[in-house]
């Protein structure tokens, strides 16, 4: 029985969508312009046919609907003929008639045409008219005429249709950009129509009384008070107050220890028998500035309850809200998870989309698993942009909980191979970039992953980004070979843009993996004639290149293998082996071996990429270490050599090889004097300024290196034997001079360096000032011959003084959890003061100002200040030498004359370290 | 019958659609903005009324309304002599469209009342009327405000309905 009726029922149905689909058609079908045009005519007829008359302007309105446009002399020629119809009675015809001259409304100097006419329905007894008329004549009107009708508008508002007020309060709304003031006069009539006992009213009546007093903060808010007390039972206007309210409190400046203004009225409204209420109140709680957990406490109970509703608009609505607040309290939200595991299978797939992705960001490390299994269900019935916001939120989850990689690129690579469009592929792809990046560990299922992915991958340029990944990072991987098959496995099978970058990624793991070269060899001779031009070109050339490089191998594979040794190190021991004493025999094992110095470097390099995380400052210093010559120039040698002298008479140990940090460069001459040099060189040579001069001043554990940095600008002039001379002329006694490097020969137009290098006692921080007199040989160049003279003479050039500063000492730090690790120092190694910055534009300024002062990171997004805001707390995190943490605190407060105060708070592994932060900032 | 009123501004167009209609002459009207439209049966004959607004930035838009009326009425304010000029160069120009050919015309001079205003003869001349051809003419001095000859041009328009 019950089969049969449903199998009668779809008959049925299907029988008439039949009928339908014959006898359907839309009353729009086949509309032309040109067509309704002419039988616009029959506006004209002295015998009206006020039906027809009707259907011909529905046909004109959908025209414009459609986007069609009428010319001028159309749209004219339409507005003159619908004007002859204010002459019908029919109040259907009227009411299309208000609609086509709003639409059609051709120049202002014709449109005034209907405005007698409008004015006469704006008086009638008919509400159907009065209310459309207002609405038609503010629309059209200028604020000349403005004048002669507000009075009508006026006593509309407070009408007792509420069509007819509805109509007049919302055209004061659009007034007020015509003429604010005659709308302002209205504030009596606005405020009864607030109290209208019509729902509709009330809510036109609050936006246009707010829309008058917005620009004025202080009205705003007076209005806002007076609202929250009034009795507003309209649920619309209950949520535009909401909206006053939260904007009232954004402006507010928060003070510490009251409670926030409103808040009550906000969680009151928590309560209200109006769901859109509940939610508005909800959501305005959500958006509160630095909102606490207690304050949401309430908001996320009634979005809970929403979490089961049964309409879908209240789900979508509370899954979305708990999704913005999983962004910032996860934890606030944690007693939501269950409700929302219970819509991940929800047939909305937004909400489910929704669901899905708070549960990824609020999810403790255990319930991953779980999740991972429901998510699998349910991915393959979403769309693809959904599936991205599920991708990207795995990836964040994944960045936070390192230790789950394996389940989550496991999800990753399978869904990778599943349907889907390229923008979900490069999503997928893309996060696992990332997370290899991040994770180490997750480096080699990631790139096997991968590689499996472009075994069967569509998308050439997914394909191309892979492969260039795997031969970046495939050669460090303890097993490349295995990536090797997959790599070639695309030279083979792919078109020509694939094969090139397979070919590219190949030769890398030829190039970095000696074992593997000759293998690799082979398979790029294969490549030798490929049909493509671009395929061969690059196998040619790196077919040349490895087979170079594993010529060099069996050339020194019987010597002592020179490439093992820094070269530059070799020979300037190998230099001074020889200039100096000859007795004992030379041993090569003083010269450090390559890959020591590429550690070193590495390790130098890695420390100061460590502090570039997201630092302006690092960035700075790293920019400054790779202009300084210490590791470009072949002086480097030399200078590592001196080290080494020194260590081994024991008065540097090797661990203070680990450089701190390096100043940025200062200029010791005066930028002007470098235009004169290139003016006159003849005035300069008789003073003596021959040369640029910079300085950087490089800051290691127990020494302090100055390099000047000197170009010789004068062609006609040799500088040899340059060295600068310094001597302390501020400052305690800290530093002992070590020794000297001396630059044999000032460069032209090139940069050379010569060092100074002190001995730094160990813990004590201090500042210094030096004055540095810059001495060396000068020979003129004999023009005839272009040799240098035999003999030269000693000069000498007073340089600016040279700083060793208090910053030096400090180094920025990005750290994750200030806090943390804030409570991990002792306190007893804090040092706290109160300073008086004085008059200052805003806390923003203050910040900045300080946080240059003292050159550590601000953490956590603590520099930025909100605006408006009267106080500000910035942390800020760096490192001292000696590696210990300075953690600092800085409390500013800014009060009514703009003089800003601020409290700094320094805790650190020693006292004298933080005493150092006080330093700085007394200092400047 | 339909009938367009066409006339300078305060020319009395509103206040004779008023009286027309049966309704009382009020002393101070305000300026008609755009056009009125009015019905009135007056003996058995149903009048639709075109009454235009009469000031500058109305009067190229007269002839819009003026086309398929049994006739144009121009009213002038027979007392406003200064303005006689440029109320016969207005009224000559709309007589000149196409829309209007053959389009019988009533000239009133409303006003009769005041002291000076000027009579038909007067009128006739300063309208220059014997020079529009091709149609009827004819022309009344009428007084809005004490009914004077309002009667006679009824008389006049209902032998015209058709």
């Amino acid at each position: 029985m019950v089969e049969n009726s449903i199998i009668l029922g779809s008959e049925s149905v299907k029988k008439r969508d039949e009928d339908s689909d014959d006898v359907y058609y839309s009353p729009f079908w086949g509309i032309e312009k040109g067509a309704v045009l002419q039988e616009a005519r029959c506006f004209n007829d002295s015998q009206l046919d006020a039906r027809r008359c009707q259907q011909v302007i529905t046909k004109l309105l959908y025209l414009c609907n459609q986007g069609d446009t009428f010319t001028k002399t159309e749209a004219t020629e339409v507005f003159f003929s619908v004007t002859k119809l204010f002459q019908s009675k029919d109040s259907n015809l009227r009411r299309m008639v208000y609609l086509i001259i709003k639409e059609v409304c051709p120049s202002s100097d014709e449109v005034i045409i209907v405005t007698s006419s409008l004015m006469k329905d704006m008086n009638s007894k008919v509400d159907l008219y009065r209310s459309n008329a207002i609405r038609v004549l503010c629309s059209i009107t200028d604020a000349g005429l403005l004048g002669q009708i507000e009075r009508y508008l006026k006593q509309a508002v407070v009408d007792k249709n509420s069509v007819v007020s509805s109509a007049a309060l919302v055209s004061g709304l659009h007034l007020l950009k015509i003429n604010a003031d005659i709308v302002r006069r209205w504030s009596n009539e606005i405020q009864e129509a607030i109290n209208s006992s019509h729902p509709m009213v009330q809510f036109h009546a609050l936006s246009l009384l707010h829309q008058i007093r917005q620009s004025d903060r202080l009205a705003v808010s007076k209005l806002v008070t007076q609202l929250t007390k009034s009795n507003i039972r309209s649920p619309l206007a209950q949520c535009s107050i909401i909206r006053y309210v939260s904007q009232v409190i954004s402006q507010t400046v928060p003070s510490d220890n009251a409670p926030r203004p409103f808040f009550d009225f906000l969680e009151g409204c928590l309560r209200n028998k109006s769901e859109m209420v509940i939610f508005e109140a909800a959501r305005a709680i959500i958006n509160l500035k630095e909102v606490t957990s207690r304050e949401l406490q309430p908001a996320v109970s009634v979005l809970q309850l929403f979490l089961s509703s049964s309409k879908p608009v209240l789900r979508f609505g509370a899954v979305r809200a708990i999704n913005q607040i999983a962004l910032k309290n996860p934890l606030s939200v944690t007693n939501c998870n269950l409700d929302m595991e219970n819509l991940i299978s929800d047939q909305n797939r937004s909400i489910a989309t929704l669901a899905i992705t708070t549960l990824l960001k609020t999810g403790n490390e255990s319930s991953i698993e779980r999740l991972m299994k429901q998510i699998s269900v349910f991915v393959s019935d979403i769309q693809d942009e959904f599936k991205i916001v599920v991708v990207q939120a795995i990836q964040t989850l994944c960045l936070k909980f390192p230790h789950k990689h394996r389940t989550l690129v496991n999800f990753l690579s399978n869904i990778l191979r599943e349907e889907g469009g390229f923008a979900f592929k490069k999503a997928i792809v893309d996060s696992i970039f990332c997370i290899i990046k991040n994770i180490p560990d997750a480096k080699d299922p990631g790139l096997t992953h991968l590689s499996e992915f472009i075994e069967d991958c569509e998308f050439t340029y997914l394909s191309s980004q892979i492969l260039h990944l795997l031969g970046s990072e495939g050669p460090q991987t303890t097993d490349p070979s295995k990536y090797i098959r997959y790599i070639y496995n695309r030279v083979v099978l792919e078109n020509a843009a694939i094969r090139a970058s397979a070919i590219s990624a190949l030769s890398k793991f030829g190039a970095e993996c000696p074992l593997l070269r000759s293998r690799v060899l082979t398979l790029l001779y294969r490549c030798l004639h490929d049909s493509d031009d671009e395929v061969r070109d690059r196998a040619t050339l790196y077919v040349q290149n490895l087979e170079k490089l594993s010529l060099h191998e069996v050339d020194n594979s019987n010597s002592h293998k020179v490439t093992d040794f820094a070269l530059q190190d070799l020979e300037s021991s190998l230099y001074s082996y020889i200039s100096g004493c000859t007795v004992s025999p030379y041993s090569i094992s003083n010269v450090r071996s390559a890959s020591q110095k590429s550690k070193t470097e590495h390790g130098i390099s890695k420390i100061l990429s460590k502090a570039g995380h997201d630092s302006s400052f690092s960035e700075d210093v790293s920019s400054s270490f790779e202009q300084s010559n210490l590791l470009s120039n072949p002086l480097f040698s030399v200078y590592g050599s001196v080290f080494k002298v020194c260590s081994s008479n024991s008065r540097i140990s090797p661990l203070n090889y680990f450089m701190f940090q390096s100043s940025k460069p200062i200029s010791l001459t005066e930028a002007e004097t470098e235009y004169k040099v290139n003016l006159s060189n003849i005035k300069f040579i008789s003073t003596h300024v021959l040369s640029q001069v910079t300085c950087i001043v490089h800051l290691f554990q127990s020494h302090v290196v100055f390099e000047f940095k000197c170009t010789n600008t004068i062609e006609e002039q040799v500088l040899e034997d340059i060295s600068v001379s310094m001597e302390m002329i501020e400052g305690v006694d800290f530093l002992a001079e070590n020794s000297t490097i001396s630059l044999d020969r000032m460069p032209l137009g090139d940069e050379g360096s010569t060092f100074v290098i002190f001995d730094r006692k160990e813990g004590v921080f201090e500042q210094a000032k030096f004055s540095c007199i810059l001495r060396f040989t000068s020979k003129e160049i004999d023009p005839a011959t272009g040799e240098p003279e035999e003999e030269g003479y000693d000069d000498e050039y007073t340089l600016e003084d040279v700083d060793l500063k208090l910053t030096d000492y400090l180094r920025p730090t990005n750290i994750s959890n200030f806090k943390k690790a804030w409570d991990s120092l002792s306190e007893e190694c804090e040092c706290s003061s109160d300073y008086d910055i004085g008059k200052r534009e805003g806390l923003q300024q203050a910040v900045e100002m300080v946080i240059n002062i003292i050159g550590c990171q601000p953490c956590e997004g603590t520099e930025a200040v909100p605006p408006n805001s009267r106080s500000h707390s910035t942390l800020l995190s760096g490192v001292c030498i000696g590696e210990s943490q300075v953690l600092i605190r800085t409390n500013f407060g800014l009060d009514e004359l703009n003089n800003v105060t601020m409290k700094i708070t320094a805790r650190s592994e020693r006292l004298d370290i933080s005493e150092l932060v006080h330093a700085i900032i007394s200092n400047s | 019958m339909e009938l367009a009123l066409i006339g300078l501004q305060n020319a009395g167009k509103t206040s004779f659609v008023n009286v027309v209609s049966g309704g009382e002459f009020v002393e101070d009207m305000i300026p008609t903005v755009g056009f009125n439209m009015r019905k009135v049966t007056k003996n058995k004959v149903s009048i639709k009324m075109w009454d235009m607004g009469g000031q500058e930035r109305f009067r190229n838009m007269w002839e819009r309304y003026c086309r398929g009326v049994t006739a144009v009425v121009y009213v002038l304010d027979a007392a406003d002599k200064e303005n006689f000029p440029l109320a016969k160069t207005e009224l000559h120009a709309l007589m000149q469209k196409p829309a209007v050919a053959g389009v019988p015309l009533l000239v009133l001079g409303n006003k009769s009342d005041l002291k000076d205003a000027a009579d038909a003869r007067t009128v006739i001349d300063a309208m220059e009327l014997r020079r529009l051809s091709g149609r009827e003419v004819c022309c009344y001095c009428i007084s809005c405000k004490s009914q004077h000859n309002v009667d006679v041009c009824l008389e006049w328009l209902s032998k015209h309905a058709k």
